[in-house]
Formats: C-alpha cells, sequence, structure tokens
C-alpha cells in the first residue's frame, strides 16, 4: 500500500509512487497461477473440468499440465478446489512477445519481475533514444468490459503518473506509435479496429491488453467475438491479466519498445 | 417483502381482467399473470397508467424444443413487487408491440427483433439493434437452434440514421473508436453552429454474445460471467446474479454474507463516484480536483485488492453466500482507509464547490425533462436527479440494506421535498453522488459488526428444471435486473440481464438538446452510462 501524504489531499504534496523497491502488490492480490507440484492424472481431470475459461489443459506428449495465461482470468477457482497442487501468486503474470510464451508449465518457473519505477525509467532511456523523448499512445476497445480500461486510465492518474516518461495516450490513431488494444475483438468493432489499425502510421506496434484481447478470454470464440485480437490484427506483445495490473501494463509496453528496437525501425 | 402490496395490486388486477387471466401464481416477490397474446396491450396499459408501474424488462425465451413455441414476460416493478405479464407467440411469429403507450418498450422489441426473429407489429422503428447491419438476415442468435460458435457471413449494407436537413445543418460523426480511454459507441450529432439540434446514438459494438454463452456454461462459471458483464459493476451484477440462483433454490445466505455483500456493494460505489466525479471535474476543465479525485480512487482500489484479492472486485461473490472473508486485521484496514478517505474527501469536494467557473459550467448543463425520463423508465442516479424516487436497495431490500434503512417521519418528508426540488442537471447528478459517497461510508461502518457465521450456504445440488426467478441489485449507476430461467441438467436455459445503462442510455439524445457540442462529454460523464453492461 502507499503511504498516503497526509499532509492534505489539496495541497501541494507529491504523491507519485518514487519508492524503487515498492512494487505495490498487496500480498492478497490474485496475480498469477502457478503449480506447486506435477498433478496427478485424476487432478488433471478436475482441474480441467473445472477451469471456466480453458487455460488449465493437459499435455499428452509429457504427461504434464499446462496453463495458458493468456486465458487465465485470474478467478482462482483451481486453488480453491486443488489447494495442494495450486497456489495463487501476488506476483502478476508477465508480458510476452509471442502467444505462445504466454503458457506455463506444471515445472514451475516464476518471472523475475521489477518494481514499476524501474521499469518506467529503464522504458524512458529506450523511449529517449528512439522516439525522441515520446511514445504516443492510442487505446482501442474492442468489446472490453471496462476493466481493462479502468486499470489503462489509471497509468494517467498521479501515483502512476506515466507522462513522467514520456508515454502519452492521444485521441487519434494518425498520431500514435503504439495501439493499446483490449476486449475480445467484438463482431461489431472488427471493422472499426482493423481500420484503425490501418489509420496508425508504420512502424506501429500492437498490443493486446488483457485475457480477452489475448485469447477471448472468458468470452471466447463465439458468434458475437473472434476470439482475440490477434485473429483480427497483427499482435506484437500480448499482456495477460484479467485486468492487468497498471505495473504489468508499463512492463508490455518496455517490451514493445524492446521489439522496435530490435527490429530496427 | 410487503405482503399485502403484492396482494393488493394482484386482486386489482385480477378483478378488473378476470376473463383475460388464463393463469396466475405467486413466487416471492413476484406476481405471474398468464394472458393471450391479443389482450397483452390493454392489460399492460393498463399496469403502466394506472396502477402507475415502472417497466422493468421485456423478456424473451424460446421454448420451441420444449413445446411451448416463444414465451415474452413483460415485467413491472411497482414499489416493490414484480409484475410479470406471459404471452405466448403464435405461428405467425408476430406480437403487438406496446412502444406506442409505453416508449421504454422501444428498444426492448427491438431487441427481441434482432435474437429472435420476432417481429413486433406497430413499432415504428424496426431498424437493427443488437446486430449491426452487416449481419446476415434470418439468423437469430438466441433461437435455441442457433449454435454458439456459428460464423455468419457478412452483408453489405448500410444503417439508416435520422437525417436533419435544412441550411447550415452539419452533421458530426464521433467513434466508434473515441479520443480518450473509454469504451466505443457512435454518436450522430447534427448541428446548427454549435447547438445540437439532433444526437443519435449507435451502441451495441461490445455485443459479446453473453446471453447466449451463459446457456452452454455451468451456474458456477455464469457468475464469473456476470462479474464481467460490467468491469466496474461486479459486485452489483453477480450479487443480482446469485440472488436469482438463490430465490430459485429457496436458500436463505448467512447474515455475515449478507453484511460482506453489503460492504462490498459500497465500497464498489465509493470508488466508482469518486472516478466519475473526477471525470466531470475533466470534462469540466478542472484538472486539478480530477486529480485529487483519481488518488481517493487509486486509494481505494489497493483497498480493494486488499480485501479481494482482485482491484475491481472481481471473485466477491459465490452462489449462496460470498467467497471473500472480511477478517479483523481487515476491519481495521476498512476503518482506517474510509476515515482518511472520507475526510480527504470532504476536503476536495468543498474546493470544488467554491469554485465558481466549476459549478457554472455543472449548473443547467444537461437537463433532463421530467416526463421524457418517467416515459423512458430511468433508474439509478439519472433517475434521482430529477426527482423519481427510485432505489433498489430501499425498494427491494437485499443483502443487509434493510438495517440502512431507518428514517424518521420527518427526514422522509424533507426527502420527498428535496426530491420535488430536484432540477436534472449535471450540478444535481454531481450532488447526488457526492451524497452518495457520504452515505455509503456510513453504511460501510455500519455494516462493519459482522456476525459470526459461515460465509455461505449451499445451493442444492439439482434444481429443477424451467423454474425461473428475478434478481435485482443496485449499481453505482442504478438498478440491474438478471432473469434467470433453468434448464435440464443444472443448466441454465435462458439468462436475461438488463442493466441500468440499458434503460438510461437513450435520455442522453434528449439531455443535450439545450446544449452546445463541447458541452457534450460534460452531459455524457455526468449521466455515466456503460457501452459494455448495455451491449452485452
Amino acid at each position: 500500500m502507499i503511504k498516503a501524504s497526509r499532509k492534505g489531499i489539496v495541497g501541494n504534496g507529491v504523491e507519485t509512487i518514487k519508492d524503487l523497491s515498492n512494487s505495490l502488490e498487496s500480498k492478497n492480490y490474485r496475480g498469477s497461477v502457478v503449480f506447486k507440484v506435477d498433478p496427478t492424472d485424476d487432478q488433471k481431470k478436475i482441474l480441467e473440468n473445472i477451469c471456466p475459461t480453458k487455460a488449465l489443459f493437459s499435455i499428452k506428449e509429457n504427461n504434464a499440465m499446462g496453463l495458458d495465461n493468456g486465458k487465465c482470468i485470474m478467478c482462482g477457482y483451481c486453488n480453491e478446489v486443488a489447494s495442494k497442487v495450486i497456489e495463487i501468486k501476488s506476483k502478476p503474470a508477465m508480458p510476452t512477445k509471442a502467444r505462445n510464451q504466454l503458457i506455463d508449465f506444471s515445472s514451475p518457473q516464476l518471472s523475475t519481475e521489477k518494481p514499476y519505477e524501474q521499469i518506467g525509467n529503464e522504458l524512458n532511456k529506450k523511449i529517449q533514444k528512439m522516439f525522441g523523448r515520446s511514445l504516443a499512445i492510442r487505446q482501442v476497445d474492442a468489446g472490453s468490459c471496462n476493466g481493462c480500461e479502468i486499470e489503462i486510465a489509471a497509468l494517467n492518474n498521479p501515483i502512476y503518473d506515466i507522462e513522467r516518461f514520456g508515454i502519452h495516450f492521444v485521441a487519434s490513431p494518425r498520431h500514435a506509435d503504439v495501439l493499446l488494444v483490449t476486449g475480445p475483438a467484438s463482431r461489431n468493432m472488427e471493422i472499426a479496429l482493423r481500420r484503425t489499425y490501418e489509420a496508425t502510421p508504420n512502424p506501429k506496434i500492437v498490443i493486446a491488453v488483457g485475457a480477452c484481447a489475448c485469447s477471448g478470454g472468458i468470452f471466447g470464440d463465439t458468434y458475437a467475438t473472434t476470439g482475440g485480437i490477434d485473429k483480427v490484427v497483427p499482435v506484437d506483445v500480448y499482456i495477460p491479466g484479467c485486468p492487468p495490473r497498471p505495473q504489468v501494463l508499463v512492463q508490455g509496453l518496455l517490451l514493445a519498445v524492446d521489439r522496435m528496437i530490435k527490429n530496427g525501425i | 417483502m410487503n405482503k399485502t402490496n403484492l396482494e393488493n395490486y394482484a386482486n386489482e388486477i385480477t378483478d378488473k381482467f378476470s376473463k383475460m387471466i388464463t393463469k396466475t401464481y405467486q413466487n416471492n416477490d413476484e406476481i405471474h399473470f398468464n394472458v393471450e397474446l391479443n389482450d397483452m396491450p390493454k392489460i399492460c396499459d393498463y399496469i403502466y397508467k394506472n396502477l402507475n408501474a415502472r417497466l422493468a424488462t421485456i423478456i424473451c425465451s424460446d421454448k420451441q424444443k420444449n413445446g411451448g413455441g416463444f414465451v415474452i414476460r413483460y415485467v413491472f416493478e411497482k414499489e416493490d413487487v414484480f409484475i410479470f405479464v406471459v404471452v405466448s407467440v403464435g405461428q405467425d411469429l408476430s406480437f403487438p408491440s406496446i412502444a406506442l403507450q409505453i416508449p421504454s418498450a422501444a428498444l426492448y422489441e427491438r431487441e427481441i427483433k434482432d435474437m429472435f426473429g420476432l417481429i413486433p407489429t406497430g413499432n415504428p422503428d424496426t431498424r437493427p439493434l443488437v446486430l449491426h447491419e452487416h449481419w446476415p438476415e434470418g439468423i437469430y442468435p438466441l433461437r435455441k437452434g442457433f449454435k454458439l460458435e456459428t460464423k455468419p457471413g457478412r452483408q453489405e449494407k448500410e444503417y439508416q440514421f435520422l437525417k436533419v436537413q435544412g441550411e447550415g445543418i452539419n452533421e458530426i460523426p464521433v467513434g466508434p473508436v473515441h479520443a480518450g480511454i473509454i469504451e466505443p459507441g457512435h454518436f450522430r450529432f447534427s448541428i446548427l453552429g454549435e447547438n445540437i439540434i439532433n444526437l443519435e446514438t449507435r451502441l451495441f459494438y461490445t455485443h459479446k454474445g453473453i446471453e447466449k454463452l451463459a446457456e452452454s456454461m455451468k451456474l458456477d462459471d455464469v457468475l464469473f460471467l456476470s462479474e464481467r458483464i460490467a468491469g466496474d459493476e461486479s459486485v452489483a451484477n453477480s450479487t443480482a446474479y446469485c440472488q436469482a440462483i438463490e430465490k430459485i433454490s429457496q436458500v436463505e445466505i448467512p447474515n455475515r454474507a449478507k453484511k460482506i455483500r453489503t460492504i462490498f456493494g459500497e465500497l464498489e460505489r465509493i470508488y466508482n463516484h469518486a472516478g466519475t466525479l473526477a471525470g466531470i471535474s475533466t470534462d469540466a476543465s478542472f484538472p486539478f480536483g480530477a486529480a485529487r479525485l483519481n488518488i481517493l480512487k487509486e486509494r481505494l482500489m489497493q483497498l480493494n485488492e486488499s480485501l479481494s484479492g482482485s482491484r475491481i472486485l472481481f471473485g466477491v461473490n459465490k452462489i449462496g453466500g460470498v467467497r471473500c472473508n472480511i477478517t479483523d486485521e481487515n476491519k481495521k484496514l476498512i476503518l482506517k482507509t474510509v476515515s482518511e478517505i472520507s475526510d480527504d474527501f470532504e476536503k476536495i469536494i468543498h474546493l470544488l464547490k467554491s469554485k465558481s467557473s466549476f459549478m457554472d459550467r455543472l449548473r443547467g448543463t444537461g437537463t433532463i425533462p421530467k416526463k421524457t425520463a418517467h416515459e423512458l423508465g430511468v433508474v439509478g442516479v439519472v433517475a434521482r436527479c430529477i426527482g423519481i424516487d427510485v432505489d433498489t436497495r430501499r425498494d427491494h431490500p437485499y443483502a443487509s440494506y434493510s438495517l440502512h434503512d431507518h428514517k424518521t417521519p420527518q427526514q422522509l418528508m424533507q426527502h420527498k421535498i428535496e426530491m420535488e426540488k430536484r432540477t436534472g442537471d449535471a450540478l444535481t447528478r454531481f450532488e447526488i453522488r457526492v451524497n452518495e459517497v457520504q452515505d455509503s461510508f456510513g453504511i460501510i461502518r455500519e455494516s462493519l459488526d459482522l456476525d459470526d457465521d459461515a460465509l455461505f450456504t449451499s445451493i442444492p445440488v439439482h434444481l429443477e428444471p424451467f423454474r425461473s426467478a428475478l434478481g435485482c441489485a443496485e449499481s453505482h449507476r442504478g438498478q440491474t435486473l438478471h432473469w434467470v430461467m433453468i434448464g435440464e441438467n443444472n443448466s441454465i436455459f435462458r439468462y436475461k440481464v438488463r442493466t441500468a445503462s440499458f434503460c438510461n442510455w437513450s435520455i442522453i439524445e434528449q439531455a443535450v438538446l439545450n446544449d452546445i457540442v463541447p458541452d457534450f462529454p460534460l452531459v455524457n460523464k455526468s449521466l455515466d452510462l456503460s457501452y459494455s453492461g448495455n451491449d452485452l
């Protein structure tokens, strides 16, 4: 928890987080699902059956179990049913550059993850180098429940204050370097999303934000959705979570800028 | 629930229409009248005009496979009673429209036309609503024969907006991708200079097929779906869904669970109202106030996280109770945070109210006409801002809200007088939200003396097929209604959701008529409408 400046809310105190070691999650936060041990065959069946988004699946070849973070909505139901096998960690699952990297296996490996402020500073340096101080983002809602929007909007509040890293949200895709897309790409938004993508000048990066954008999430692939942003436009970075917290969102942006540097634009 | 109320209305309708009613039955606070299709408009008209009831929703379901054809339920809300008028639709797949007598019925009828392919005869507007013009004709998603995964092709067609013609009239199309970090929708302004002559909204861009999807899911999984109807109304929507199932299985949830539901419901209201007030401040060009309110919103979201494990309160409810406990340690945290935040909130509001430029910007902007508000059946803050006194927490007490409604006769009178004075502009909505936040702090404090019992009671393993019930809750936007009919093997036969936004969206077209285009964002924010909750 942040320490509120008790001098007075309408005074001139600084609210922005500056403690480098503080990663802000509370210990109760449902950040990621982790396997404690290899599940037995019976446990696998139960887990597969109860997961509402089919994020848990067994792999026949090596007899292991996989967890697709791109589908997981962090309901914590698997932990309730099989607490011996599944653990909920407060450290959130991290963004990746490819869809299949979002899948964890029952042989446990936790991603190393840095505090918000540190990621932001790294990001700032790279943006300075690449874009001459500023990275412009256009957010597109392609059918989200508004949960991801709340978190993206939180990046602009005085506590996360993303503008100090040289990142800002712009009003038109024509001004944007990055498209931040949420939602399962509803059928009614498909054309609008495609046209927004086309209107964004090259080079451009598309980031799929949240479980819905990565895989369709709980809404899946139905008559009304397309089951993920990558079915409509090419995606460069996937950010898991339902919804992903602000710190994971900046991590995703860092990954996107890295990718742009590697691709040599 | 007041039994006499229910019986009085039941008797009144039965006396008046005894010849037309083929069957009557009661279910908790619901009373159902089965009537013939042709008699329906007369009865609905009587309930609406003479009983002065509000049309709450219209529910259609496809019972063809179970030998019943299509069934339509017209649900009216009168005080603490829900009156259902139930009709079966015949072979010609059409039903008489009641939109001309009850204007709020128009949207429901268009929805039924899109999703079930039943024609509302007499509805002046039969353009597509939920399924946009690219959807091929003759395919209806909510019919039982339609498979969830079907992907029909696209057809080329254009949506007909209302055209305003005349010298100097311009059109401004806005959306579906907006300039801010918000959800998608299309607005078509017809303007003369800066003045808005007409506004037409086009929504349902975020239609995700929630109602159809629920029919393929398990009862427990639909709970997670209901939380994601609108991310910021997760507690209200899941509470309404749980209450519907609990009503069907006739379980009473433990007192501790009731109080925890109340606490989380109010926490949700506070953080969203803080966000909306911040948005109003931004749109009135006063970013300082917005920044301060956003700090409070963030602190509240961090409190949410410490309590429930999710920053936007996902995973609080469970059918039969709650999943998330509030320990003694949490109680201390809540008390501490709430007292800090209510202090700071007072200070910010005092500051905002002392800025004459801010107050002037809000006063008289986005005024809603009371008669129109009545006809469109608005709910929540939008209804209360014009003196339509509806609040599900008081009208249909759920969770532990009945414990908090203790007004003296004098206070009740004052409340009535105050309601009469309300003018329906953005400033009134601002003030109502401020008051509601302060009330919520009080309700949370009062609810913290939790009873020492279980978090949930288990519900019966097998629920009787084709039993149905209506669950309702008050989100920060207003009443949210969830109607569930159980199918075979504990599946869901039909899940109908009507959130507050569905009722409130159409009022925006009226609210902006006396304003200029730059006022639109402010009016929109002050009404606080959800796209996702509307589109489903």
